[in-house]
C-alpha cells in the first residue's frame, strides 16, 4: 500500500509541475521537442537522442493570446499559445504540429506570429484515409518532420534507431494499457484523478521512465487485495477531462472511471506501430490503424460510438461521460451520434465542458451528481 | 389617430445578367428533381469539389453551401437549425451553415411534413463530395450527413498549406491519386464510364469561367467602382453551382458587357450614393443581414469594392494536366493557405484597388477565416496602411449579428478612413 501512494504522489507531482521537468531535462544537457496533440510521431524524437513533451495547455485565463486567437476557439490550443508567448515552454527546442483541425490551422499561424522562439514543425495527417496515394503522401510528411529534427540535434536517424525508439515507444503502450486494466481491479486506490495523473505524467517522461515507473505501479497494485467496487463506473471520452476538481467530483460521488477515449490519455496508447517494411513506414501505417477518433475521418459513420459502448461492456461500465473541450468543433460534431450509439446500446451517457480558461465547473458537479443519484 | 398609407418602393428591374444567372441555378435545381424523380444519384457536394467530375457523368449535384446561403438570406435559417440544436443535440458553436444542411436533412428524412424552403429546394441526395479546402468542419459536417442520410462520401482531401512554398511533389501526388480514385469509385457507383474527352472538354469550360470571373471582379479597381462590391456575392454563385457550364460563360460575358457599360458611362450598381470610401471586405457575408449592412454602408458612403471570399472558386490550371488540377484545388480556398500567403494576397489586392481600409467578418462559423485576420491583421497594416477593422456577425445564424455593433464599428473605421483622407490633403 505504501509503494502505490507514494508512486501515485509522484505521478500526482510530476503531471502538475511539467516546467521543472522541462528544466530538469534542459539543465541535464538535453534538448527537448514540445509534442502538441495528438498522434505526434515521438519516436522521430527518440531516434534523434532528444525528449519528446506533450503540451496540453494548461488551466489559465488567458491574456495575450487573443490577439491571434479569437476568444471562440479551443480552449485548450489558446492556453498553448498563452504559455507560448508567455516564455512558459521557454528552452524548448520545437514543437511538432499535426494540423488534424481547423484550429491547428489557425494555430500554425497564430505560433509563428507569437511564439518568434519555438520553431513549429507542421505536418499533416491524410483523412482520405483509403485512398491509395494516402500511404505514400504520409511517409514524405513524416520525412519531412524526421529532416527538420534532423537538423535541430544535429544527428541523422537512423533506420535501426527509429526501429529502437517505436519498439520502446510500443512497450510503453502496453505498460500504460496493463495499468488501466490493473487500475480496474483497484478502484479503491485508483481514483479517477490518480488515474489520470499517471497518464498526464507520461506525457512528460521519457518512455524509459514511464516504464519503470508505471510497471512498478502496477506491479505495487498486484501485491493489493482486488476491490469488488461498488459504486458506479464510466467511461470518459473527448480530448482531456481536468481540472483534478472535475474529477473528484466523480470520487465525492462513487464514480470510478474505468476506461477512456481521452485524447491525452488512451488515445495515445490502444494502438501500436505496426510492423512495416521500414521504421518510417511504421510511423505512417500507425495513423492507418487508428479508429474510432474525431480527428480521424473513418468510412464506418459510427465507429467511435460502437468502440465506446464495447470498451464500456469489457468494463463494466454504466455510463459514456463525453468530456467537451470549449469550442473544440471537432468533438462537438461527433457529440450527438455518439450519445445515439450509447444510448441504443442500453448505457446511460451525458456530456460536460472541460474549459481550461475557468475554475467554474458547477454545471460538471451537478450532472455528475444526477447520474450517481439516478 | 392619422392614417398612413406605406408606400413600397418599385424594385430595380434585374440586369440581364442576374435572369440569366437565375434562370441557370433554377435549371440545376430541376435537373437534380428530375433525376430524383427517376430514380438517379443526386449529389450534394462541398462548394470547391473538384466539379468538373460528376458533371463529366453528367450527374446532377447541388451545394448545400450556397443553397444555406440563399436560405438564410431568405431569413428561412432558423427552423433548421433548430432542429440540429433540439431535436439532434448539436452544438451551437459549429458552423451554421453545417447546422442548417443537418437539420434539414434530418426534417427532409424523417418528417412526413417536411416543410422545403420558398426556392432553392433540394432533394434528398444519394452521395456526397467533400472537398476539405474550405475548412476541416466540412468533413465533420459531411460525416453527420453520411450518417442522418446513410450513403457515402467521396472526398477529396486538400492539404492546407501551411509553408510559403508551391505544394511539394508529394501533396500534388496524393491529390491526383484522389482524383483517379473518386472517378474509378464514381464509375462503379453511377454503373457508368467515364469520358475522358468530355472531362477535357469541361476543364476548359471550367478554366474559361474562371479567367472571365477573375477580369470581371478585377474591372471593379475603377473608380468609381462600378460595382457594388455585394453584388460579387451573387454573381459567385453560377461559380459554385457551375463552373463547367457554357452557360455559365455566358452569364459572365453578359455580366462583363453590363460592367463595361456602367465604366463607359461613369455609373455603378452602388446607387446614387457618392463613394467616399472603398473598402476590402473579408470573410463570407452575413446572408440573413445582407440588406441592412449594404444599406448601412451606402449611409457613410463605403463601397466594399473587393473581396476575398469571392475569388475562392478561381482555379486555373492547364486542361488536361491532372497535377495542375490536383495543386489548383489545394490552393483555391482562402482557407487552405496559411496567413502570411493568404494576406499578403489580400494587402496586394487592397492596394491594387485603392483600398481605404479593410472591414472584417468575424464569422462565428468560420474559426479558421477569423484566425486568418487576426493573425494577419498585422500584416496588412504594414503593407497597406490602412485601418483593418473588425465586427462581429454569422453567415446564417441571425442570433450572432448585432446590428448596433455593426454600425458602430463601421463608423469607427470611416472616421479613421476620414482623418487618414484628411491627412493625405
Amino acid at each position: 500500500m505504501a509503494d502505490v501512494k507514494n508512486l501515485l504522489a509522484q505521478f500526482d507531482d510530476i503531471s502538475k509541475n511539467p516546467q521543472r521537468l522541462l528544466k530538469e531535462y534542459l539543465n541535464a544537457g538535453d534538448k527537448v521537442i514540445a509534442c502538441f496533440p495528438v498522434y505526434t510521431p515521438q519516436p522521430l524524437v527518440l531516434a534523434a537522442g532528444m525528449v519528446p513533451m506533450g503540451i496540453w495547455g494548461g488551466q489559465c485565463n488567458p491574456q495575450i493570446a487573443g490577439k491571434y486567437a479569437p476568444i471562440f476557439t479551443c480552449s485548450l490550443l489558446r492556453s498553448c499559445l498563452e504559455f507560448g508567448m508567455t516564455g512558459a515552454y521557454r528552452g524548448v527546442s520545437a514543437a511538432i504540429m499535426p494540423i488534424i483541425c481547423d484550429t491547428f490551422r489557425g494555430m500554425n499561424s497564430a505560433w509563428r506570429a507569437g511564439v518568434k522562439d519555438i520553431r513549429p514543425i507542421t505536418f499533416i495527417y491524410p483523412q482520405n484515409r483509403k485512398d491509395p496515394g494516402a500511404r505514400d503522401f504520409l511517409i514524405e510528411e513524416i520525412k519531412t518532420v524526421r529532416s527538420a529534427l534532423e537538423e535541430i540535434s544535429g544527428k541523422e536517424i537512423t533506420n535501426e534507431a527509429l526501429q529502437n525508439a517505436i519498439a520502446l515507444c510500443n512497450k510503453r503502450n502496453a505498460v500504460m494499457r496493463a495499468f488501466c486494466e490493473a487500475a480496474n481491479d483497484h478502484l479503491d486506490l485508483i481514483r479517477p484523478a490518480d488515474r489520470h495523473h499517471v497518464m498526464k505524467a507520461a506525457t512528460f517522461l521519457r518512455p524509459e521512465k514511464t516504464i519503470e515507473m508505471v510497471s512498478a505501479l502496477t506491479e505495487a497494485l498486484a501485491a493489493e487485495p482486488v476491490c469488488d467496487w461498488k459504486g458506479k463506473k464510466v467511461i470518459l471520452t473527448g480530448i482531456t477531462c481536468e481540472p483534478d476538481e472535475v474529477l473528484g467530483y466523480f470520487a465525492d460521488n462513487n464514480v470510478a472511471v474505468v476506461g477512456d477515449d481521452l485524447a491525452q490519455e488512451s488515445r495515445q496508447y490502444r494502438s501500436d506501430y505496426p510492423a512495416a517494411n521500414s521504421a518510417i513506414e511504421s510511423l505512417a501505417l500507425h495513423w492507418f490503424a487508428i479508429y474510432g477518433c474525431s480527428t480521424a475521418h473513418d468510412d464506418n459513420n459510427t465507429a467511435r460510438g460502437q468502440m465506446l459502448v464495447k470498451l464500456a461492456k469489457d468494463s463494466g461500465a454504466d455510463c459514456v461521460v463525453l468530456c467537451m473541450m470549449r469550442f473544440c468543433e471537432i468533438e462537438e460534431y461527433d457529440q450527438p451520434s455518439v450519445i445515439d450509439t450509447v444510448t441504443r446500446a442500453g448505457l446511460m451517457s451525458f456530456s460536460i465542458d472541460i474549459d481550461q480558461s475557468t475554475t467554474e465547473s458547477g454545471q460538471a458537479l451537478t450532472k455528475i451528481q444526477a447520474f450517481a443519484e439516478n | 389617430m392619422s392614417e398612413t398609407t406605406e408606400v413600397k418602393k418599385p424594385k430595380r428591374p434585374l440586369p440581364k445578367s442576374r435572369v440569366m444567372l437565375n434562370a441557370l441555378v433554377d435549371s440545376i435545381y430541376q435537373a437534380a428533381w428530375d433525376a430524383e424523380a427517376k430514380g438517379e444519384p443526386v449529389g450534394w457536394s462541398t462548394s470547391i469539389f473538384p466539379q468538373e467530375l460528376c458533371a463529366t457523368f453528367d450527374v446532377p449535384v447541388l451545394y448545400p453551401e450556397n443553397n444555406a446561403a440563399g436560405v438564410a438570406a431568405r431569413h428561412d435559417s432558423p427552423r433548421f437549425i433548430a432542429t440540429s440544436e433540439g431535436e439532434l443535440g448539436y452544438s451551437n458553436d459549429i458552423c451554421s451553415y453545417a447546422r442548417l444542411s443537418i437539420g434539414m436533412a434530418h426534417q427532409m428524412a424523417n418528417d412526413p411534413n417536411y416543410e422545403p424552403p420558398s426556392v432553392q429546394r433540394m432533394p434528398r441526395p444519394t452521395f456526397l463530395l467533400c472537398a476539405t479546402n474550405s475548412c476541416f468542419e466540412l468533413l465533420k459536417w459531411y460525416e453527420c450527413l453520411s450518417r442522418e442520410l446513410d450513403i457515402p462520401i467521396f472526398m477529396q482531401d486538400c492539404l492546407f498549406n501551411y509553408t510559403d512554398a508551391k505544394p511539394a511533389k508529394h501533396w500534388i501526388a496524393y491529390g491526383r491519386s484522389q482524383i483517379e480514385h473518386n472517378i474509378h469509385r464514381m464509375e462503379e457507383f453511377f454503373g457508368k464510364k467515364f469520358d475522358w474527352d468530355k472531362f477535357l472538354e469541361l476543364q476548359k469550360i471550367s478554366v474559361e469561367n474562371a479567367r472571365l470571373f477573375d477580369e470581371c471582379v478585377l474591372m471593379n479597381d475603377r473608380n468609381p467602382a462600378p460595382l457594388n462590391g455585394f453584388d460579387l456575392f451573387n454573381y459567385m454563385a453560377p461559380m459554385v453551382v457551375a463552373r463547367s457550364r457554357r452557360e455559365t460563360t455566358e452569364v459572365l460575358l453578359q455580366l462583363k458587357r453590363e460592367i463595361q457599360e456602367h465604366i463607359d458611362n461613369g455609373t455603378t450598381t452602388f446607387g446614387t450614393s457618392p463613394q467616399e470610401y472603398r473598402v476590402d471586405w473579408e470573410g463570407i457575408a452575413c446572408w440573413p443581414n445582407l440588406g441592412f449592412n449594404l444599406k448601412t454602408m451606402k449611409k457613410y458612403g463605403v463601397n466594399c469594392v473587393t473581396n476575398g471570399y469571392v475569388g475562392a472558386w478561381s482555379l486555373h490550371y492547364t486542361p488536361g494536366n491532372l497535377d495542375e488540377m490536383a495543386e489548383q484545388y489545394m490552393l483555391s480556398s482562402t482557407n487552405v493557405v496559411n496567413t502570411t500567403t493568404m494576406m499578403g494576397k489580400r494587402a496586394d489586392v487592397a492596394n491594387h484597388f485603392q483600398c481605404n481600409g479593410m472591414f472584417c467578418h468575424i464569422n462565428r462559423s468560420c474559426k479558421f477565416m477569423t484566425y486568418q485576420m487576426t493573425c494577419g491583421r498585422e500584416i496588412v497594416e504594414e503593407k497597406c496602411g490602412i485601418p483593418v477593422v473588425f465586427f462581429d456577425g454569422d453567415q446564417a445564424d441571425p442570433t450572432i449579428f448585432n446590428e448596433a455593433q455593426f454600425e458602430t464599428r463601421l463608423q469607427s473605421l470611416v472616421d479613421v478612413m476620414k482623418a487618414n483622407k484628411e491627412a493625405e490633403q
